[in-house]
């Protein structure tokens, strides 16, 4: 499954034919080497804390989650129901790898796990997103973030 | 999540992108995209499955070595295990069949050991507890509907309840393990909970009705080739 001929129709076809915005090719950043890479995560799975207000459809904030969020206080809001829940209802990780991320750092392969992931609304438009990304990316910055790992639902 | 790569990228952020649609990767041109063939919603390939996941945190920060030449778009080929489910997984319990609201009791004992067993749940966004979620929906329509705690308008309380009662059954139905796929799972919820049936009316009656904010969430219920399926048995 995950090939586009395997997901049922009629979504296979709504994905297919979502006009996707196009972008010139942006010009990659010199990438830190691996020891000195501090990496986040972001998320399209539209992750709240427990007890937050959850994010709503086109959406175009985002939330953070920083390292001291239980695994267990992490929830989806994202409703759409054309992604599977019940791999990330058994290990956050699935969708948000963090345990692996720590990992990566122990065993020397990065720098730095970063102390907070970042979370959007999946499925809203892009174009929509750029100035919260944007000011995502400035806050990693800030935080010595250096190298992002952006994981869709 | 290709247009935040280039939103970040822009702002001197080094990306790498897990994608899981492939052709959308191919349209949008992300920096560094790596392509792994798993279920949508699975973008690390399986639960409890450290390795698989390492492996692939891996190999997508492995697109930050050597040449940057981009776009990038690299096919991560190992598949997730059990990606076709176990046909001998069944709903470990007996569902009482006298009524939705006597289903989802007989339901929160596995959900409760459920929650043990994976150490979290993650139901929570109504704020309602499992059996009240499941009474929201079922007297939604009713003369007299259960009340509706401040801080959420009754519509949306109704689309984050029906995904928490989806989280309560299907967290119950893993309670004993196993390794049934996401169809299995679905399958069995959808054709075999009154749980399914309740959301499906809802769903039904939200298309059917006179409130605009009822419709706008009635598409987002039940899955589209669910409904398709539903609608045609019903013809």
């Amino acid at each position: 499954m995950a090939r586009l001929a395997d997901i049922p129709e009629p979504e296979r076809s709504v994905i297919a034919e979502l006009d996707c915005p196009a972008y010139a090719d942006t010009v990659p950043v010199e990438p830190a080497v691996p020891g000195e890479r501090h990496v986040a995560i972001v998320s399209t799975a539209g992750f709240i804390v427990r007890g937050e207000r959850p994010m709503l459809a086109n959406e175009n904030g985002y939330r953070r989650i920083s390292s001291d969020v239980a695994d267990g206080d992490i929830l989806c809001s994202h409703v759409s129901t054309n992604f599977d829940r019940s791999g990330f209802q058994q290990d956050l990780n699935v969708m948000l790898p963090r345990a692996r991320l720590a990992e990566l750092e122990r065993q020397g392969v990065i720098g730095k796990a970063a102390d907070t992931h970042y979370a959007f609304m999946g499925a809203t438009s892009p174009v929509k997103l750029e100035d919260s990304a944007r000011e995502a990316g400035r806050s990693m910055l800030a935080l010595g973030v250096n190298t992002v790992v952006l994981a869709p639902v | 999540m290709s247009g935040l790569a280039h939103y970040l990228e822009n702002e001197g952020l080094a990306t790498v992108i897990v994608a899981l649609i492939r052709e959308h990767a191919v349209q949008m041109r992300p920096p560094r995209a790596l392509w792994v063939p798993f279920e949508l919603g699975r973008p690390f390939g399986a639960a409890n499955d450290a390795g698989l996941q390492g492996r692939v945190l891996r190999a997508a920060l492995a697109l930050l070595d050597g040449e940057q030449a981009t776009p990038m778009l690299v096919d991560f080929d190992e598949q997730a295990p059990f990606a076709d489910g176990d046909p001998d997984w069944r709903f470990p319990g007996e569902l009482d069949g006298s009524g939705v609201i006597a289903e989802a009791a007989s339901v929160l004992p596995l959900w409760r050991r459920a929650h043990q067993r994976f150490g979290r749940t993650t139901l929570g966004i109504s704020g309602l507890e499992p059996p009240a979620a499941v009474e929201f929906i079922h007297r939604f329509h009713d003369p007299e509907p259960m009340p509706n705690p401040k801080g959420m308008a009754p519509v949306m309380r109704a689309r984050f309840a029906i995904d928490d009662i989806k989280a309560f059954y299907l967290e119950a139905a893993m309670a004993e393990g196993g390794h049934p796929s996401s169809r299995q799972l679905q399958d069995w919820f959808w054709g075999g909970t009154q749980a399914g049936q309740m959301i499906r009316q809802f769903q039904q009656r939200a298309r059917s009705g006179d409130d605009n904010n009822l419709k706008l969430i009635a598409g987002s219920l039940v899955p589209a080739e669910r409904t398709i399926a539903f609608l045609s048995a019903d013809a």
